[in-house]
């Protein structure tokens, strides 16, 4: 079952290109602590997944690339290419001069429907390689224009045209001290357009990744590439082949235990259907144990609560408005964004 | 219960040995078929005749798809099932109903039902054409199957106290996820066995298939799984084997039945006097149905002349319109909505009509010519044919879906002072 991704923007592209290298890696790394034949059913299970086969032998991402300027777009191509090791698809890439402006409306309502045929037959060429498709997976960024708008217009059409697959939206939290001054309109639209066409948003913080480099890893100087590294590790864990939990834990003391106490899950909803947990006996990266939690809960009320805020503070003094209008994009999407984030909210803290 | 004729039949006369053997037969040909001494025993009443013959009773009456399931089932639900299925299907004695929930007495009873079941229709017959194994890819072209045999019973549990709706909204996205997983995996299911077909072109020694299924390139590819398949084909037979053997030999089997329901104490007289649970149309009904065809009669003419005003009236408004080159796109569309429906709506109807439709499962196979068989089904048709009804599905949706938003509408705006927002996704 492979899945099909799409990168988006200059963060989409560069976290893109740094979570293929990282399942590329960790498939190829020696033994992994299991059996040859594991480790084997386990690379091909990875190569499906995220790579295509060429002749010559170097696999191909399953990827689409998609920015409004060309500098990052190739500079992950070549940084692939350069490794030897596995490459982007030599046409998968969409790339214009201008850019966005950090307009969130630009991107939606101008450079989406503008491209949108060019980006759709991409990733439709992407879609017909795979034997079976099992879903999208999108990489972007809340708070600049290219990432966010095309990304919210790309997800849409995504919903119309492939209505049976399952999408899931790789979301980057903007720093709260952000130097977009309009990241938080840029958010709310993205967040409210998500919702309804996403199945699913996992979201990285940048300020909670740039505090696991300074304090567990202890680097000092943290660029961009030491954040995007981080998250690639954490994704990659999470996307690498698994079996579904069966048979008994070996190890007496397993810490996964705690997270069967019904405190932590919702009044309505038994820990039995709430927890999932899946296994592997290859590791992951050349660690000896490691585990990765996904988990869908209060975590990012505050955050959001904050952006929404922020956002609407502005919105009341209709600061910047005019970017945004002037593009189609008219106060009443801001307040119908508003809204159903709001409700968001109030459900997330009912729960 | 009628009495089958007493034919004189010099063959089935033929020695004491018949009985058994044709006793045997049959039960080779059903599935869980006790042996010719628990049919012995069944006649004189004999308690551990029952269980054997209430789980092969349960075996022939529950639902194909239930089998490994239902395989487990305590024998008390078997008992319960197997009454109440009798029941639905019109058995006449109420004799079996008073039987014990425990399974432990009513061999007779059972063996009478059993010989019920048989002479209603070719039972063996039928279980043999529903474990028919096939070795073509089987698609099914139309919704009977999945209609008919809705799986397995999902005991009915009252909810304890009121239901949080977050629960049943979490548990729709669930059912929604599994359903897209459904999908998904059916579509690669189609792409695989494209791939098969299209590469084992030329393979098949019957020119009008000309490639291979999967069943068949599986047992080419592993010898094991063409021994298993193998195994099960003589099971087959064996079973078709048998159930000639019982034609052959049934009326012997008929002739020992009536002496065991002549050896059935006579049924107490208050039993007689109690209605059938087969469904009658009563008496008045039969008057009801010529007012309701005389209604209908009536309609059909109003809505004729109704049509043919509306229709003229439309005519005199648009007059010479309708041509032009603006025109022809628009009503290309409106061509293509009408003949969408007319399909949707034919198909519709002859929804009751007997074997002309396309029904049950056939035998996908690839072909790069036209060839025009009459068993044969264009894939393109029954694609036609099922987005069609979809269309007509999703349109009542729609409609229902707008319904239920107006009467939401209307109950929340008799509440003074509630805004109400709809959900983002309907």
């Amino acid at each position: 079952m492979s899945i099909v991704t799409v990168q988006l923007g200059q963060c989409g592209n560069q976290i893109g290109f740094e979570v293929f290298d990282t399942l590329f890696s960790d498939s190829h790394s020696s033994q992994g602590l299991c059996s040859k034949r594991e480790n084997e059913a386990y690379r091909a299970s990875c190569k499906e997944r995220f790579f295509n086969e060429e002749e010559n032998g170097v696999p191909i991402a399953r990827a689409v690339l998609v920015d409004m300027e060309p500098k990052v777009i190739n500079q992950t191509l070549s940084k692939a290419a350069q490794s030897g090791r596995w490459k982007y698809g030599q046409h998968a890439y969409f790339c214009q001069k201008q850019g966005s402006g950090n307009n969130w409306a630009y991107g939606y309502s101008v450079h989406g429907p503008r491209h949108e045929e060019s980006i759709m037959n991409l990733i439709q060429k992407e879609v017909e390689k795979c034997d079976s498709l099992s879903g999208f997976f999108i990489i972007m960024s809340m708070a600049g224009g290219t990432g966010s708008g095309i990304g919210a217009f790309v997800t849409q059409n995504l919903q119309d045209q492939y209505a049976h697959s399952l999408k899931m939206n790789q979301i980057i939290w903007p720093y709260g001290t952000g130097e977009v001054i309009v990241q938080n309109y840029n958010s709310i639209l993205t967040l409210s357009h998500l919702y309804r066409s996403s199945d699913a948003l996992l979201v990285h913080e940048n300020d909670a990744v740039h505090k696991i480099c300074a304090k567990l890893m202890n680097i000092k100087q943290i660029s961009f590439s030491d954040i995007n590294q981080v998250l690639a590790h954490q994704l990659g864990s999470v996307f690498q082949p698994v079996y579904c939990a069966e048979g008994s834990f070996h190890y007496r003391r397993n810490p996964l235990e705690g997270f069967k106490d019904p405190a932590l899950y919702t009044s309505w909803l038994h820990p039995i259907h709430a927890l999932n947990v899946w296994k592997t006996q290859r590791a992951f990266s050349k660690y000896e144990k490691s585990a990765s939690l996904v988990s869908n809960s209060q975590f990012l009320v505050k955050p959001l609560d904050m952006i929404v805020g922020k956002a609407w503070n502005m919105f009341a003094s209709k600061a910047y408005l005019h970017q945004y209008t002037k593009f189609g994009i008219e106060e009443e999407d801001f307040l119908d964004s508003f809204t159903l984030l709001e409700q968001v909210v109030a459900s997330y803290y009912n729960l | 219960m009628g009495r089958r004729r007493r034919l004189v039949d010099p063959a089935a006369e033929a020695g004491a040995g018949a009985l058994p053997k044709v006793i045997a037969a049959l039960s080779r040909s059903l599935p869980a078929g006790p042996s010719p001494e628990i049919f012995r025993r069944a006649k004189f009443d004999r308690p551990e005749a029952a269980p054997a013959l209430w789980q092969l009773l349960f075996r022939l009456l529950s639902p194909r798809s239930a089998d490994g399931a239902s395989a487990s089932l305590a024998l008390e639900a078997q008992v319960c099932l197997v009454k109440s299925a009798l029941r639905s299907q019109g058995y006449p004695r109420l004799v079996l109903a008073q039987l014990p929930e425990d399974g432990s007495r009513g061999s007779r009873e059972l063996l009478l039902a059993l010989s019920w079941l048989l002479a209603r229709g070719p039972l063996p017959e039928q279980l043999l054409a529903q474990a028919h194994v096939q070795l073509g890819d089987e698609i099914p072209v139309c919704e009977c199957e999945a209609l008919a045999s809705p799986g397995p019973r999902v005991p009915h549990v009252e909810a304890e106290g009121p239901v949080d709706i977050r629960c049943v909204q979490w548990l729709m996205g669930r059912l929604r996820f599994r359903w897209r997983c459904l999908i998904a995996s059916q579509q690669e299911q189609c792409t695989l066995l494209s791939k098969i077909h299209l590469y084992t072109r030329g393979c098949h020694s019957d020119q009008r298939l000309g490639h291979l299924s999967v069943a068949e390139t599986e047992m080419l590819r592993d010898p094991e799984g063409g021994q298993q398949l193998l195994r099960r084909l003589e099971r087959e037979n064996t079973g078709l084997e048998a159930a000639l053997e019982w034609r052959r030999g049934e009326l012997v089997f008929w002739r020992w039945m009536d002496t065991v329901l002549g050896a059935c104490p006579p049924e107490a007289p208050a039993a007689a006097t109690q209605p059938t649970f087969l469904p009658r149309i009563a008496e008045r009904g039969l008057g009801r149905l010529e007012l309701a065809a005389r209604e209908l009669r009536a309609l059909q003419e109003e809505l004729c002349e109704a049509t043919g005003r509306r229709r003229a009236a439309w005519e005199a408004r648009v007059g010479g319109q309708g041509r032009g080159p603006q025109w022809s796109s628009a009503r290309q569309a409106l061509q293509k909505a009408v003949e969408q429906e007319l399909a949707a709506l034919r198909w519709a109807w002859e929804q009751d009509r007997g074997p002309a439709r396309p029904h049950g499962p056939h035998r996908l196979v690839r072909c790069e010519d036209e060839a025009p068989g009459g068993q044969h089904l264009r894939a393109a048709e029954v694609i036609q044919a099922l987005r069609s009804q979809e269309a007509c599905l999703e349109a009542a949706l729609r409609r229902l879906q707008g319904q239920c938003r107006q009467e939401l509408a209307r109950l929340a705006g008799a509440l003074p002072g509630l805004i109400w927002i709809l959900p983002p996704r309907c």
